[in-house]
């Protein structure tokens, strides 16, 4: 935990920096006759700046190193896989469509995660997927992405 | 008036599919009422406001009885307002009186939200007629309060706490700024211009970030049970012994929760010690006292019920849920605050009807069908978990109908894991950013109108005095984190 609040607060510290920075450079501090677009930002880049150098100083005086906070073995593992998987997910939205996109990914992960046996696993995915169309495609209308597979 | 609307066929509907669906998020572990109004939120953007509110309030009610479910069957407060449930309520279920604790929950939380609602009606129209007078330095006071409270009780660390508000305050920075027109933060990316959409955000943050979280601590969560449920009435015995509880739990948790930033958790722990230090036995409490039960679900209930209080009237959220709540107000196009009472009229008193009926749909709910939520709470969780995400993408997506909303709630979803290992608060991010351009606005108004620069804060009684509290709830924690620390 000690090492994570050091690394959190330099790059906080650098953020705030950053954003003050930009704020002064390319918005106005003050416009006519109140405070501009650069002027908020300013104070909360200010605020956010001694808020970061704060939790260095307690991190670096901090003796313990406290208890460790990263993830290893099986939970890290589950956590990558749950992610990666979900980025695929998002990421490929426009080529399988939400629907087929969303059955084929319930199939990958139900089965990764819970080992069920597949008629479960099949009935899962088809379920929500149905679900999915049902609800926002059929009745509530909303332009899901298609896919190039299937186009309602 | 509000019957009305209330009670057409389609409202009542959603009430009852709210209560419903707001009883298993509240059950299952993992997703709690903020998560749960976030996810359901798109859904609501094809219907009427009322009828969108109507589900929101109900799922809201709904969640303080489902988080009852786990705390007394298996010791694992579905949401944090039944933490305190876990104390006595697990104790009764190990001396096989898990029934009767689940069923006078059942019965303190329809009295304390029924009385909730009435109470509700009665406080709001004066308290929104007051905030009428409210100039920009009164509401700007009043929006850094709500901020500076939220951030108080968030967690035990204040500075991981403040961190997380002025985190939430720079991102609503982004997009264009309304009184200049200049296109902040934005880096040329077109979706930028909009600024940073709260509702991914909070998706991810609550949704997505718990996901995640719960799939490193896998099994630490799995629900096992064998109890039957066959008889969850409470003996009158029970009632008569705890009714003075109840009263007291609703009374205690109507004005924690009508301040802003103290919600139902608060007003939970707080019923919860004061019918420790009430009691004739206090030595009872933690092995098994019902008092210890009734107190606090009625209370979570009663604030539940009194965040919508400050929400409405103020237009200040006094918690994540109502944050979320509020910021669905603003994309129906509603203006929260004072002028809601008066130019959406049936949108209010609607609400307002409509939790009276949630609350008897969650009585007979809650009594009738538990044996069937009980099953509900033992799907596995690598079941659930993808299903929670899915639902995630598809409510991002379904925003506005771009890929871009979904990205965002990705990272947000990590940001939310790293901000729950590491103990900082998304509550404190998702409220700034719901409130930030309206506090900015107000307070560029305040010193437009200002010939004293910021120091109007303290020239006008009321503002004054809102201001003088919310460095108040600043100096709070800090003196206590100097004083642990000289120790």
């Amino acid at each position: 935990m000690r090492s994570a609040d050091r690394v959190t607060a330099v790059l906080l510290f650098a953020f705030s920096v950053a954003f003050v920075a930009g704020a002064l450079k390319y918005y106005s501090w003050w416009g006519s006759g109140g405070p501009g677009s650069a002027f908020l930002p300013f104070w909360l880049g200010l605020v956010m700046s001694c808020l970061a150098l704060g939790l260095l100083v307690r991190s670096l005086k901090d003796r313990n190193p406290g208890a460790s906070w990263l993830p290893r073995g099986e939970g890290l593992r589950d956590m990558l896989v749950v992610l990666g998987i979900t980025i695929a997910f998002v990421a490929f939205l426009n080529i399988t469509g939400m629907v087929i996109g969303t059955a084929i990914y319930l199939l990958i992960l139900v089965r990764y995660l819970g080992r069920h046996p597949w008629w479960t696993t099949v009935a899962i995915a088809l379920a929500a997927a149905g679900f999915n169309w049902l609800v926002f495609v059929h009745w509530l209308r909303v332009p899901m992405p298609e896919g190039i597979i299937w186009t309602f | 008036m509000g019957f009305g609307v209330a009670f057409t066929p389609f409202n009542i509907l959603m009430a009852i599919a709210g209560v419903t669906v707001g009883i298993l998020i509240g059950a299952l572990p993992g997703v709690g009422p903020p998560s749960g109004v976030a996810m359901l939120l798109p859904l609501t953007f094809g219907m009427d406001p009322t009828s969108g509110i109507i589900m929101l309030a109900a799922l809201y009610a709904g969640t303080m009885y489902g988080g009852t479910i786990t705390a007394v069957l298996i010791n694992t407060p579905g949401e944090s307002a039944s933490v305190v449930t876990c104390l006595d309520g697990y104790q009764m279920a190990v001396q096989g009186r898990a029934g009767p604790a689940l069923g006078i929950a059942a019965i303190g939380s329809f009295i304390a939200g029924t009385i909730g609602v009435v109470l509700l009606m009665l406080v709001s129209p004066l308290l929104a007629r007051w905030a009428l007078s409210f100039g920009p330095p009164e509401t700007f006071a009043l929006m850094l309060l709500g901020l500076t409270t939220v951030t108080m009780l968030a967690g035990e660390d204040p500075l991981k706490g403040y961190i997380s508000m002025v985190l939430g305050l720079m991102l609503a920075m982004v997009g264009f700024d309304i009184i200049s027109g200049d296109a902040r933060f934005g880096f040329g990316i077109p979706e930028m211009m909009d600024g940073v959409d709260f509702l991914p955000v909070a998706i991810g943050l609550f949704g997505l970030g718990e996901v995640l979280y719960g799939a490193e601590q896998k099994g630490a969560t799995q629900v096992k049970t064998s109890l039957r449920l066959r008889d969850v009435l409470p003996s009158v015995q029970d009632f008569v012994r705890t009714k003075w509880s109840i009263a007291r739990g609703t009374l205690m948790g109507f004005l924690v929760g009508v301040l802003p930033g103290a919600g139902p958790t608060v007003a939970a722990f707080m019923a919860y010690t004061l019918e420790k230090r009430v009691s004739d036995e206090p030595e009872k409490f933690g092995k098994g006292e019902i008092k210890g039960v009734a107190g606090p679900e009625s209370a979570n209930n009663a604030a539940a019920t009194a965040a919508m209080v400050p929400m409405l009237t103020l237009g200040i959220p006094g918690s994540a849920t109502t944050a979320i709540m509020l910021g669905g107000l603003m994309m129906w196009g509603l203006r929260p605050g004072p002028m809601l009472f008066e130019k959406n009229p049936q949108f209010v008193w609607g609400l307002i009807a409509s939790q009276y009926i949630a609350n008897v749909l969650l009585l007979i709910m809650s009594t009738l069908f538990i044996p069937l939520f009980v099953r509900a709470v033992r799907i596995p969780y690598s079941i659930l978990m993808p299903l929670i995400v899915v639902f995630c993408v598809t409510g991002a997506y379904s925003l506005k109908n771009n890929v871009w909303d979904v990205g965002m709630m990705l990272v947000f979803g990590v940001v939310g894991y790293f901000m729950k290992k590491l103990g900082y608060s998304p509550a404190a991010l998702v409220l700034a950013l719901v409130l930030g351009p309206l506090a900015e606005r107000a307070l560029r108004q305040a010193l437009i109108i200002s010939d004293a620069g910021i120091f109007i804060l303290f020239m006008r009684p009321i503002s004054a005095t809102l201001t003088v509290l919310a460095l108040v709830a600043i100096a709070v924690p800090v003196c206590r984190a100097l004083m642990t620390r000289a120790r």
